[in-house]
């Protein structure tokens, strides 16, 4: 993949020109640690944060979005760009491609909305204490699937190049120019140092295989695990999940014009299975929160052959009940080898 | 693009039928060709109410009109029972897979149906009769609470009876309470399980019904040998989208909307929450 390096003060430029041509969103720094997505101005360019890690948003929210018309399906979709996407979320979109795409049945809306995003994605440098990416197979830094890849070294960046878009929107310009040796070299150690932080973060953390998760859903197991009694039913965990893509159908339809919309919806609300009798599958608190790690760790990955879990932390710092999943998920295998 | 997998087809209300005092078979003529197969179903729409999926329960070879017997649980089917002949309903599938048909052929065929599960048994029953030289014959059971809870009466105790002399078919009746006029079986469905004499380790049975009854009847088909690969269950699950996207009627990693609604006891019997 070819690579180029521009300085910082040269990327703020080229970036401020863009502004008049193109929508950008960029994670920009907050009062948190963690930064969030905002619409690109004048002002904020100088905020954006490029040597974290992801930001509070999963990027599912460009793709597909909280509330969104399916009936009669969306004409137009904006064009924009989101700069700040990580790895993690990268992995996020292919479950979203999966489900939404690449099946029999296609999304109304999905394909075109997607066609219409152009991604500059990010290495992360500083990963947080809830990150936990290399234990699911995610490296903390892009390979595949952006149209652009920053990556902060020294006083500027190493750019990538991973589509034809991505070659376009750099419009041949002069200030970008080809990544010489040493940058490389020095790109390359500070992705081998990322990955040894992401392991460090985790080196408490005994279970290296979620996928024993497998066939663990009796109600016995889940119930001794205290934390999973501070659980709330918030479904914070679900809304802040980059493949998490629960939704329900709300008929609008108005006499004989059919209008429909599509919602998020989380399998941590009791009601969510709910059937007309009034039963549901999963009455009690632990079986629903052992549904959401079977979906990730066991269900996604018989369903798409891969993990539905990016390792991206967002459920675990979302969680009203303060549950680190990744304790958790230990415990759960600790009574699995018990039996 | 193709056509946008949400947006239903209309359809015209011919007729509002009452079956039993919570449960109307209603009739449907399509604006645009709507072809099924037995055992797949389809999501109807009431406009500006809702939308809820239901089997349909006309032959699959009736290409003028479609029918689904519904029983008044909440919100749709309420409106569904208040449906006039002349309003417009939306239809979008069919969606899941049929019943393996091919997999039937040469075989004892028994069907079991409890309640509203009576509906898509219906459909299955219709498809087999149009082809019955394929099957060596076909044992139909059925239960309800009371006489008055049967559905398809007029054709259960008349229409289809009269079949048998023609075509290999029995037929297996029962009520959990019956009245001084009943004159099949009294007991909950299982009891239509005794004394089969049928070929059992290679029979083929079909199951529909509230989970209680298909839990005791599966059981019992095991128990009088039949194979967990040739029990056939239609499964019920909340649904949106009907197509793998929403995940809402997950049994594990299977989609109830996809990969089934009918699937094989084998299939599921080491999937969580089965019967619930
Ligand atoms: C593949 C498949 C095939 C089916 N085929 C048939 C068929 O042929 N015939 C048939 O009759 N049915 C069939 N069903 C079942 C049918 O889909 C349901 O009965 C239907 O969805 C009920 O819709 P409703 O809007 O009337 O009920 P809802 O309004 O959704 O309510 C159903 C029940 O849910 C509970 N409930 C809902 N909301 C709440 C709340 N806020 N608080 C507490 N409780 C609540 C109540 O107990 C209520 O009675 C099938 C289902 C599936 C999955
Ligand atoms: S399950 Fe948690 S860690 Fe995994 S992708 Fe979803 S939010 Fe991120
Ligand atoms: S975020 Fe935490 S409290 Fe909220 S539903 Fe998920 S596990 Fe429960
Ligand atoms: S009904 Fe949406 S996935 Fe099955």
């Amino acid at each position: 993949m070819e690579k180029l390096y521009i300085e910082f003060k040269d990327w703020q430029n080229f970036l401020r020109g863009k502004l008049k041509e193109k929508r950008i969103y960029a994670p920009i720094k907050s009062e948190n640690d963690i930064p969030f997505y905002e619409i690109l101005n004048e002002k904020n360019l100088t905020d954006i944060v490029y040597d974290k890690a992801r930001p509070v948003e999963p990027f599912k929210i460009f793709l597909f979005p909280f509330k969104e018309k399916v009936v009669p399906e969306i004409e137009n979709f904006q064009e924009f760009v989101v700069l700040g996407v990580n790895s993690c979320d990268l992995k996020g979109i292919e479950i979203l491609d999966k489900v939404f795409k690449e099946g029999e049945y296609k999304d109304p809306n999905y394909e075109k909305r997607k066609a219409n995003i152009l991604i500059i994605s990010l290495d992360c440098k500083e990963p947080y204490p809830t990150c936990f990416c290399s234990l699911v197979g995610v490296n903390p830094y892009p390979s595949k699937d952006f149209d652009l890849n920053l990556s902060k070294i020294g006083n500027g960046f190493i750019v990538e190049i991973g589509s034809e878009e991505g070659l376009k929107f750099l419009d041949n310009d002069s200030r970008f120019y080809k990544a010489n040796d040493t940058q490389i070299k020095i790109l390359e150690e500070e992705r081998e140092r990322t990955i040894e932080k992401v392991k460090k973060i985790n080196e408490n953390f005994k279970i290296k295989e979620p996928e024993n998760l497998k066939g663990m859903f009796h109600k016995e197991y889940w119930q001794k695990i205290e934390d999973i009694k501070n659980c709330v039913s918030c479904g914070s965990c679900t809304f802040n999940c980059p493949t998490c893509v629960c939704f329900l159908l709300e008929d609008i339809s108005k006499n004989e014009i059919f209008k429909k919309v599509k919602i998020w919806d989380s399998c941590q609300f009791p009601g969510y299975a709910r059937m007309a009798s009034g039963a549901t599958p999963r009455p009690s608190l632990f079986e629903r929160y052992a549904n959401r790690l079977l979906c990730k760790y066991w269900y996604m990955k018989e369903n798409f052959k891969i993990f539905g879990c990016t390792g991206c932390g967002r459920c675990i710092n979302g969680c009203i009940g303060k549950i680190d999943k990744r304790k958790v998920i230990d415990e759960v295998l600790v009574e699995k080898m018990k039996v | 693009m193709g056509k946008n997998i949400y947006k239903p087809i209309k359809c015209e209300v011919i007729e509002n039928i009452k079956e039993s005092p919570t449960i109307n078979t209603i009739v449907l003529k399509p604006e645009e060709e709507f072809s099924f197969l037995a055992g797949q179903f389809a999501s109807l729409s009431v406009p500006g109410v809702g939308e809820a999926p239901f089997t349909p329960s006309s032959s699959p070879f009736d290409k003028e009109k479609l029918e689904f017997t519904v029983m008044r649980v909440g919100r749709v089917t309420e409106k569904i029972h208040q449906l006039k002949k002349g309003d417009i309903v939306g239809v979008r599938g069919p969606y899941g897979k049929p019943y393996p048909l091919e997999k039937f052929k040469g075989k004892e065929v028994l069907l079991v149906g409890g309640g509203v599960g009576l509906a898509p048994i219906r459909a299955l029953f219709l498809a087999l009769v149009e082809t019955y030289k394929d099957y060596k014959r076909i044992v139909f059971c059925c239960g309800a609470r009371t006489p008055q809870d049967y559905i398809y009466k007029d054709k259960l105790f008349n229409e289809w009876q009269q079949l048998c002399e023609k075509i290999p078919l029995s037929f297996r009746i029962t009520v959990d309470k019956k009245d001084e006029n009943w004159k099949y079986m009294e007991g909950v469905v299982t009891v239509t399980l005794d004394n089969l004499d049928m070929d059992v380790k290679n029979s083929v049975c079909a199951v529909c019904g509230p989970p209680i009854m298909m839990k005791f009847t599966t059981l019992k088909l095991l128990e009088i040998g039949f194979l967990p690969e040739n029990i056939y269950l239609s499964m019920e699950r909340k649904m949106y989208c009907g197509v793998g996207h929403c995940r809402h009627c997950m049994i594990g990693d299977l989609f109830v909307c996809k990969d089934g609604p009918v699937f094989t006891y084998e299939e599921l019997k080491d999937k969580p929450e089965i019967w619930v």
